[in-house]
């Protein structure tokens, strides 16, 4: 181990403070930038929300009003508001406090159906949305009003991110092909060929580009997902593709296990050109991995957890007074033994779902 | 020295004078017990259950012979002049020569490479390795045990292990197949199919146990497909402890060293620690290394033991089902307490004779094709109202032609000459996508399948093969002087007998009628001779 | 002796259509018109002219997301159910174009069968899962194929397009013989050498065969007929795929039905499986693989979806269109339904407990469902439906009564559907 990698380690190592048990399952978990909440959304059509500004996660009762699946959120960057979207075409916007939350604004019909996507632009003025519909919508944040719309792709639109610049938009689709767009005018600027993460396979196409990260300066962009080896039961090796947003070049292609791991499901890309990211794959394998991009592998690597589906980093505060002087990560998993053909009937006769433990770690050597 | 190498002029005395002493030695055996072609007759006639068809033709008997021991079609002439032939046991002749045949060898290599490996896929070593074994005739215990452990160092065995490395391999997404290893060890050898009864004992047949599977398991689960060598080969990992399984219905964990359904347990000696190998593998040289306790080769050795019926059985019932088309015991691989063989003694009978005879195989191929039973006709007795019960055997069954008989019969009866080994390989490989089953089917009966039917109709290379040639059939047929001689030679040369009366007529009402060419009617007529039922089976 | 007396089976008649025609190729003899209407006849051809279509999912179509969604529901998923033309009924908002032809159709949302594995599975299903009695059952295709015949075409009667390599499948067939297989046409293509070669005319060819009968009818004189029938049969498919060859010619559809029905594998076979029954095989299988999703579920279903969707809502739009829906059975369904919990590859597992399965045309009530799932979808909340039942239903709608009619393994007479179970009275007209 380099010198390198032992001072990254310092700064990220993860020690576990504790777990968060939450039933039915999420697939997602965010803190706020504010760094008093904790927000997790999934299956029962609510999104939980926890205090975590004692010693402890308290939970706060939830956002209701949605349904289907709640399947992304992403928060204001300064002000205490949640934006939420659900599978049945909701998008919502939530103020949070230490109480109960309270609805700002909701636009019930924002799309047909399930939005894969939303992003905040990082002068929070705007929401941006995309679905299998394939609108890619932008809305004021301030009041959910519609600013514009387009469609731009020829496949269901699977993710979405806003360039950190405040000009554009990305969006990338089920056959792998990300475009940048001039958010704006919806002008197409240039496309990246992720195609390596879709396989037509008999009647499907699996995979696709299912998430699209930049780096803190907008210089590169990473699609990820999974490079598909069958469909069904998806197999395949979890995967990054990371390209020069200039020239649409493919710089790096970053692979995070093998066919069992299937797919890179949620990746974190610091200030300082640190990749985290976690795997999902067949039920019980799951990875938390921590690397860059010009090292040959990881730095820092568990499979301790299994089915890690989101992971969300917390800064230090600024503030001194704050005990929060390390950063903090919050990795969505899975209940182990999630799987089994069958019926599964609990002491009480009663048919079980499944569970999501949340991890919560702090972040490198001891203070 | 060899018969084949003597100066021709002793050799042909000497020969004879073999064959008159054995026809006269194979009837009575030194004690002047009855042979055992004649008792399998009488078990046989014991229990048929009603009238049994006469005794086969000469025509109909030569074809059947010459494909089981040779795979081959005789000329016409030496069709006509067998069937003319006039010397009392002539049959007998016609079996001990084919039996010395060279082409003797490449038959039972075909057959027991389909049997073994059911089209797995090929290997020239494991081919070679059966021609020259049956080439000597060698004991079936004796191939047995080397291919149940082979020898990578013996050049002239070491193909044996491609009964390992065909289910070893790695198909595409499929890894390699040791549950198949496990079932065909029993399956092949033992005459048990022991598949159903890997997570708990079988649920329909009583004797076969869950242990049965797991006690073969710990004999074979440790070989690992050797990858440094380009033939065949295999290494096997140490067997330390006994494999524990545990039934899917009952949950008790149970433990098994290696043993054979229904026979002892093997026990697995101590071994410490870096110490299981009498010469350990060298990395260096990636050579293997010799366990001290190997588990194959103690499943060579009891598996061939004599003492254990069911590998004597096995042999026997497969030879029956070569010769005959239907094992006594019928599936093959189900031998068990509720699937008794249609005739107990005569099974016994058998696997005695073989044990006694050191399992010589073209001993028993012998006494087979001697047998009424065998020699029988395929034709029903008359004025039956059924069709008499296959297990009776009192009519002979059809039986299938595998995929190498059919290139080599068919270019052999249409005078096809190419010898260019490309061209050869090509045309095997379509008859076999043809005329082979899909691998892991075993090819048991006859099956005609509409593929088979369009090609022989429609294929241009098969057609080909009718159109006028140099010395060809055709050519050969279209140079004689009257209609009647061009029928007769066209049914000897395809059909290997003489047409009846009505069947002459029929041919030559067809010459007649056709508006063409005299060669493409010709030609059409062996056409309709060759993909015709009775070409198509061996009857 | 004459040359066609091989084409006489004796415990079994053909009324061919060329002898019901009186067409040139064969003879016109007794069968004038007025023959044909004596009610023997009558009931002779209304039994043949029903077929079946059986749509196979292979691998476990999700209940949840196609016939019985549970929106808004703990183990519900994240799709919304759609009204269809039948009011009260929804179905999974991944089936827009079905929901369309719902009036056609009748929907079992009560099924609960025993086998959750696929290697045993799908053959149980296909089966009927009857009572064990130590034989193997033919496939339904099988059954069908020997309980009607073949159809007035003189096709195979049970035939297979599929994914992947053809070939002829005997062992459907099971204990009635290999007669019954089905015969399976690799993505919906032609056998090999189908086309006669040009150096043989249609005349010579016609020929050939004639004299190759001739040669055969003597070979089988007094010989086992097993062997000469099975011969003698796949001869004579081979020659009618010939003289059927267009049959398998994709050009000839309209570019409107190819996008209608789509041009990914599954609409190109549904296509050409249309056109076998438009030229009247008995009983045509189309099916679908890739659908086990034990990973990625609810993405799987929703590329897999649309495609079933398209196609089956275009064959049923089609085959109601032209009446043939009338006796023309449609059944699509897997070997099991997939599991309400949702596991951490955000995938369903095996559910044969309660799940779905889908019906329409002869015999079978319109614009209906039958039975249902609890709320939560996840066990029967009315009476369970076996496979069984099932069989026992598909017959009746056939015009078959299990209870009168048996098959025939080699004069040991056997039921056709399990013995102790019965018709689902709800579904049938």
């Amino acid at each position: 181990m380099n010198e390198s990698a032992e001072l990254l380690l310092d700064r990220y190592e993860p020690h576990e403070t504790g777990q968060i048990v939450v039933e039915p399952q999420v697939t997602e978990a965010r803190f706020s930038p504010c760094g008093r909440f904790l927000a997790a959304t999934g299956f029962d059509a609510r999104v939980r929300l926890w205090s975590i500004t004692g010693e402890k996660p308290t939970e706060l009762p939830a956002i209701v009003g949605h349904n289907g699946w709640v399947h992304s959120i992403a928060y204001h960057p300064t002000e205490s508001i949640l934006y939420s979207s659900d599978s049945w075409g909701q998008i919502r916007a939530t103020r949070l406090t230490d109480e109960a939350p309270q609805e700002h604004w909701t636009c019930p019909t924002a799309h047909d159906g399930w939005i894969r996507q939303i992003d905040i632009s990082s002068d929070g003025n705007l929401l941006a949305s995309a679905a299998p519909d394939r609108d890619i919508c932008l809305w004021s944040t301030r009041d959910g009003s519609l600013i514009t719309k387009w469609k731009g792709h020829d496949e269901d639109i699977q993710s979405l991110r806003f360039h950190p610049g405040g000009n554009l938009l990305a969006t990338g689709d089920a056959r792998g092909l990300v475009k940048i767009w001039e958010f704006r005018t919806g002008k197409l600027i240039r496309e990246f060929d992720a195609s390596s993460l879709w396989l037509l396979h008999r009647l499907q196409d699996v995979g696709g580009a299912r998430l699209i990260r930049f780096n803190p300066i907008g210089t590169q962009l990473a699609c990820g997902g999974v490079k598909p080896s069958s469909g069904g039961t998806v197999q395949g090796e979890p995967t990054l593709l990371v390209f020069d947003t200039e020239t649409s070049e493919l710089k790096a292609n970053l692979t995070f296990g093998v066919a069992n791991d299937c797919y890179l499901q949620d990746v974190h890309w610091t200030d300082d050109d640190v990749l985290i990211c976690v795997t999902s794959g067949t039920p019980g394998a799951g990875k938390l991995i921590m690397r860059r991009i010009e090292d040959e592998k990881a730095f820092y690597e568990t499979t301790k957890m299994p089915n890690c589906m989101s992971v969300s980093l917390l800064s230090e505060s600024s503030d001194p007074r704050n005990a929060r002087q390390s950063k903090q990560l919050a990795v969505v998993t899975t209940n182990r033994n999630s799987n089994g053909n069958g019926r599964r009937i609990n002491k009480n006769g009663e048919y079980e779902g499944n569970n999501s433990p949340i991890f919560l770690f702090r972040l490198g050597k001891k203070v | 020295m060899t018969i084949k190498n003597m100066n021709s002029r002793i050799a042909i005395p000497i020969v004879t004078a073999c064959l008159v002493f054995w026809v006269g030695f194979s009837s009575l055996s030194v004690f002047g017990q009855e042979s055992l072609h004649a008792r399998i007759d009488r078990l046989i006639l014991e229990r048929t259950g009603g009238e049994v068809s006469h005794k086969s033709s000469d025509a109909e008997f030569l074809r059947r012979v010459s494909l089981d021991f040779v795979s081959h079609i005789p000329s016409a002439k030496d069709a006509r002049s067998f069937i003319e032939d006039e010397t009392p046991n002539k049959r007998q002749f016609l079996i001990d020569r084919l039996l010395a045949d060279d082409r003797y060898a490449i038959r039972m290599a075909d057959v027991f490479n389909v049997s073994l490996i059911e089209r797995r896929s090929k290997h020239e070593e494991w081919i070679n390795y059966l021609r020259s074994s049956f080439s000597s005739n060698k004991p079936w215990d004796d191939m047995v045990r080397e291919i149940v452990a082979p020898d990578s160092d013996n050049e002239a065995n070491r193909g044996a292990a491609f009964f390992y490395t065909a289910r070893l391999e790695r198909y595409g997404q499929n890894p390699p197949d040791v549950p198949g290893l496990v079932r065909d060890v029993g399956r092949m050898f033992l005459g048990v199919d022991v598949a159903c009864a890997q997570c708990h004992d079988h649920l329909f047949i009583n004797d076969y146990k869950q242990v049965d599977y797991q006690g073969l398991y710990a004999f074979v689960g440790n070989t690992v497909l050797r990858q440094d060598v380009k033939f065949p080969a295999i290494t096997e990992n140490p067997l330390l402890t006994k494999v524990a399984f545990k039934s899917v219905f009952e949950g008790v964990e149970k433990m098994t060293g290696p043993r054979l359904p229904g026979g002892p347990e093997i026990e697995i000696p101590e071994q410490n620690q870096g110490e299981e190998f009498l010469i350990p593998p060298d990395k260096k040289i990636r050579a293997p290394g010799v366990l001290k306790f190997s588990p194959i080769r103690a499943l060579s050795e009891s598996l061939t033991r004599s003492d254990k019926p069911e590998f004597s059985k096995n042999i026997a019932n497969r030879l029956w089902w070569i010769m005959m088309g239907r094992g006594l015991v019928e599936p093959l691989d189900m031998h068990h307490s509720g699937n008794p063989a249609s005739h107990p003694e005569l099974l016994d009978l058998l696997a005695r004779e073989i044990v006694e005879h050191k399992f010589d195989i073209k001993w028993m191929l012998r006494e087979l094709a001697l047998s009424d039973t065998y020699q029988r006709s395929s034709i029903q007795p008359t004025d039956i109202a059924e069709p008499p019960l296959a297990a009776s055997y009192r009519t002979a069954l059809e039986r299938p032609l595998l995929s190498e008989q059919w290139i080599t019969i068919l270019r052999e009866v249409t005078g096809e000459a190419t010898t260019d080994p490309k061209t050869l390989t090509e045309w095997q490989a379509r008859f076999d996508k043809i005329f082979a089953n899909p691998p892991k089917e075993p090819e048991l009966n006859v099956a005609p399948t509409v593929k088979a039917a369009l090609f022989l109709s429609n294929d241009r290379v098969v057609l080909s093969w009718f159109d006028r040639k140099d010395g060809n059939l055709v050519d050969r047929l279209c140079k004689l002087d009257n209609t009647e001689a061009i029928v007769d030679e066209a049914y000897l040369s395809i059909l290997t007998r003489l047409p009846t009366v009505v069947e002459r007529t029929d041919m030559e009402h067809f010459l007649d009628k056709f508006k063409g060419p005299r060669e493409k009617s010709i030609g059409q007529m062996a056409w309709a001779l060759a993909a015709s039922t009775e070409f198509f089976v061996n009857h | 002796m004459n040359p066609n007396s091989s084409l006489c089976m004796p415990n079994e008649h053909r009324l061919s259509r060329r002898r019901l025609l009186g067409t040139a190729a064969g003879a016109v003899g007794a069968f004038g018109l007025g023959g044909l209407l004596q009610p023997a006849v009558a009931n002779e051809l209304s039994k043949k002219d029903k077929q079946v279509l059986f749509i196979w999912i292979d691998g476990g179509m999700s209940q949840f997301e196609s016939w019985d969604p549970k929106p808004n529901t703990l183990f519900g998923g994240p799709f919304r159910a759609i009204p269809t033309s039948v009011p009260g009924v929804h179905i999974s908002e991944l089936m827009p174009q079905t929901a369309k032809q719902m009036h056609h159709m009748a929907i079992v949302r009560s099924l609960c069968t025993q086998d959750n594995s696929h290697s045993a599975g799908v053959a149980r299903i296909q089966r009927g899962d009857p009572k064990n009695r130590g034989v193997t059952y033919p496939y339904f295709g099988s059954a069908v194929s020997n309980l009607l015949g073949p159809g007035s075409s003189n096709l195979p009667s049970y035939v297979w397009i599929k994914p992947g390599s053809g070939g002829f499948i005997h062992e459907d067939a099971g204990f009635l013989g290999p007669k019954y297989g089905a015969l399976a046409f690799g993505d919906g293509k032609p056998p090999e050498n189908l086309m006669r070669p040009e150096s043989i005319s249609e005349s010579e060819d016609e020929a050939r065969h004639q004299l190759r009968g001739i040669v055969n009818a003597h070979y089988a004189n007094r010989r086992r007929p097993v062997v000469s029938e099975a011969n003698k049969y796949v001869f004579d498919t081979a020659r009618t795929l010939m003289h059927r060859r267009e049959l398998f010619d994709e050009t000839a559809f309209s570019e409107r039905d190819r996008e209608r029905y789509g041009t990914h594998e599954f609409g190109r076979h549904m296509l050409i499986g249309r056109k076998m029954l438009e030229a009247g095989v008995r009983f045509v299988k189309v099916n679908s693989y890739g659908w086990d999703t034990h990973g990625d579920n609810f993405n799987g279903h929703l590329s897999l979806m649309p495609k079933f969707d398209q196609a089956y809502s275009a064959v049923i739009e089609d085959l109601a269109a032209s009446g043939m829906l009338d006796h023309v059975l449609v059944i699509a369904m897997s070997e099991f339904g997939r599991t309400p919990r949702i596991n951490g590859h955000i995938g369903r597992d095996h559910w044969p407990e309660s799940w779905s399965l889908a019906m329409a045309g002869c015999g079978v009530k319109k614009g209906v469902v039958v039975g249902k799932t609890n709320d939560k979808g996840t066990f029967v909340d009315s009476d369970p439906l076996d496979i069984g039942h099932m069989f026992h239903t598909w017959f009746r709608a056939l015009g078959i009564d299990p209870n009168e009619t048996q098959f025939s393994n080699a004069g040991q007479p056997l039921p056709i559907a399990h013995d102790d179970l019965h018709a689902c009275e709800e579904v049938l007209a």
